[in-house]
């Protein structure tokens, strides 16, 4: 019981994992660049979730509100601070990004104070048994569930419609795909937009079950969520949703078990230096 | 709330134009985490400390002359203290100074202060260490370890638990508390059943709730920030856990109430601040802080407070202008401040009450008081 109580524990974490690693792994895809102030765009997602549970008393409305924005702060940021530096080297926009991101931490801390904020009313608090001595918290369910839609959604709209063939045509070959009349600028910003509001949605969840969001609360989803794309295969969404969720279970048997030798974000990066010694490419990358 | 940021961010600015304007003025110098993880306590301890100030200067200063406090934000991180520490002595010189910072940044300038002769006081940083840097540094809270001893003491004795989990954060902080625990838990009869440990950035912890539930101990030890702590508690009262929990001065703050909500009723702590002591001077920062700063009072604050007025105090017997004497003067003290009467043994290490305080309708409240003068003996040398 208790094994299978870590496992789920581990499939929740893993779930954040994934929708934040998502939009990361979608930028590296189109754009060849290490997105790392989508942690900001995370913390964002949170405390716009919490103002606006506090502010209304619904959560869905939060929930809906914060992905929205988040995706046009992300789209937002493409334009102002990727567009420019695209012809340059990848590690100038790397830069750019690492910037973004430390200045977006202090932008918060003093935009909504160094304390943080929390729900004063946390929705989804209870409990329920699911079968006998096995409980699981309304928000633990609520991430997984969430998640899985949202994926699920993302997955429909990227095989199943226009939009979606044109998007993977440019990520295959974005000069190809130009010449057949897709509009590259339009793919980028769908492209940024849905990865950023899947990064609110996971501050949103994350928020729920700290019951707190935090400055700082970026710091680790900024390198863990790299790990994790470099886990999956660079670029790779599959290989992303599969090394989340194994890294979630890792961690959460790795926390009990070897938690005296190895801290939870140390747990992920000897998992990542083992994988890559035996897989340079990642669990789902194409040959190098 | 905002308003009040605003205006001591402008007062704040304003000390340091001042300081800069009369040199006749008195520098006392502040290293504290104004950004960074640790920016929430920082930001208390600054408040705290500048109360102190304002107070002080209120009541004539030093020989009429007014105190300035010199403030830099070091990040809670021993490489930006150091050389903090530097410009406070070289630069500002300043005739004393305090750490209103956690242990890793005060532990490295301690050291320098030290070596200068400015007298150095850790307002809240627990680790054993701070203090062996030598004759010129003082502290003003418990070490880590003399917190865990009462902590042993409260569960074993007062609350009479046997079987204890023990949920170490993996720092200074937590570390030198578990060893504390785990010194005294035979006394008391205690069992550790099990012991996990978690890294200052976790908040979520659902595998170690799990772990924890499985193994259905009378009490749980928590060491923790309220940032922390607040999200640990919830998902623990979350999972249908009502066993005790037990934590310690990291947790007091307003805001570890505002994070875990109702679960947070009933936690029981060990700390310096006691809200419902009858002493005028506690009831008196309490009220003065609130109305300067629009938060309650927290254990920071009135440890930072506490560590201004020491220092006033000694200036006042002793004159600002010669360290040693200073040094001496501190070493004698013998003052009622905000976290009780004050005094410190041959280390620097101060001897005081351990406050026992529980979460009850949404507030801190005493709820009993530890003052086993053997067991609360800090480290002498």
């Amino acid at each position: 019981m208790l094994y299978f109580e870590l496992f789920i524990q581990g499939l929740v974490q893993g779930s954040i994992y994934a929708l934040i690693a998502l939009g990361l792994t979608l930028v590296y895809g189109l754009l060849r660049i290490l997105h790392v102030a989508h942690a900001a765009l995370f913390t964002l997602g949170g405390y716009i979730g919490v103002i606006v549970t506090n502010a209304t008393g619904s959560f869905t409305l939060a929930m809906v509100v914060a992905m929205v924005l988040v995706g046009f702060a992300g789209m937002l940021m493409y334009k102002l601070a990727y567009q420019p530096l695209l012809s340059k080297p990848p590690y100038v926009s790397l830069i750019a990004s690492i910037a973004l991101f430390i200045a977006a931490e202090e932008i918060f801390r003093i935009a909504f104070g160094p304390y943080g904020l929390s729900y004063q009313t946390p929705p989804l608090q209870g409990q329920v048994e699911l079968f006998s001595g096995f409980y699981l918290k309304y928000a633990e369910i609520l991430v997984m569930g969430l998640s899985t839609v949202l994926l699920s959604a993302l997955a429909w709209l990227s095989m199943r419609t226009r939009t979606g063939v044109a998007w993977r045509a440019t990520v295959t070959d974005p000069d190809m795909a130009r010449v057949f009349g897709v509009k590259i600028q339009n793919v980028r910003y769908l492209n940024f937009f849905i990865g950023s509001s899947f990064a609110a949605a996971a501050g949103v969840l994350v928020a729920l079950l700290n019951n707190l969001v935090e400055p700082t609360m970026g710091s680790v989803p900024s390198y863990k969520a790299l790990a994790i794309i470099v886990l999956g295969g660079l670029g790779s969404i599959r290989g992303t949703l599969i090394a989340a969720l194994l890294l979630g279970v890792l961690e959460s048997f790795g926390t009990i078990y070897i938690g005296h030798l190895l801290g939870r974000d140390a747990i992920a990066f000897a998992f990542l230096i083992l994988v890559l010694m035996v897989r340079p490419q990642g669990l789902m990358g194409g040959k190098l | 709330m905002k308003k009040a940021k605003i205006i001591s961010a402008v007062v704040m600015s304003g000390l340091l134009s001042i300081a800069t304007a009369h040199a006749s003025s008195i520098k006392i110098g502040f290293n504290v985490p104004l950004t960074g993880f640790a920016a929430a306590d920082g930001t208390s301890a600054l408040n705290g400390a500048e109360l102190a100030v304002e107070q002080a200067n209120a009541t004539g200063g030093v020989n009429g002359e007014n105190i300035v406090l010199v403030v830099y934000d070091d990040q809670a991180s021993p490489k930006e203290a150091v050389p903090i520490a530097q410009k406070l002595i070289e630069k500002d010189e300043v005739v004393a100074a305090i750490s209103g910072s956690y242990s890793g940044s005060t532990r490295a300038a301690a050291g320098i202060f030290q070596e200068a002769g400015v007298p150095y006081i850790a307002a809240y940083a627990v680790h054993p260490d701070i203090t062996r840097a030598g004759n010129y540094v003082f502290r003003t809270s418990f070490v880590g370890e003399v917190q865990g001893r009462a902590g042993a003491k409260l569960i074993g004795e007062t609350l009479g638990a046997k079987r204890v989990a023990v949920i170490t954060l993996k720092n200074d902080f937590g570390k030198s508390l578990a060893a504390g625990l785990k010194e005294s838990a035979s006394d008391y009869g205690i069992t550790i059943v099990s012991e996990y440990e978690y890294g200052i950035r976790d908040r979520q912890f659902g595998p170690i709730v799990s772990k924890v539930k499985s193994d259905k101990p009378d009490a749980i030890y928590a060491s923790g920030y309220f940032f922390t702590a607040g999200p640990l508690v919830s998902q623990l009262r979350a999972a249908g856990i009502t066993v005790p929990i037990i934590g310690q001065e990291g947790y007091d703050s307003q805001k570890f109430i505002d994070i875990a909500g109702a679960a947070a009723e009933g936690t029981i702590i060990t700390t310096s601040l006691n809200r419902d002591s009858e002493s005028s001077e506690t009831q008196d920062f309490i009220r003065e802080f609130e109305s300067k700063t629009g938060n309650k009072a927290d254990m920071v604050a009135a440890s930072a407070h506490t560590a201004v007025k020491v220092i006033v105090a000694a200036m006042r017997k002793a004159g600002a202008t010669d360290k040693a004497a200073l040094r001496n003067a501190i070493a004698g003290t013998s003052v009622v401040a905000a976290t009780g009467t004050i005094s410190f043994n041959a280390l620097g290490e101060v001897l005081k009450d351990v406050q026992v305080q529980i979460v009850k309708d949404g507030n801190w409240h005493e709820h009993s008081v530890i003052s086993d003068a053997k067991l609360l003996a800090p480290p002498n040398q």
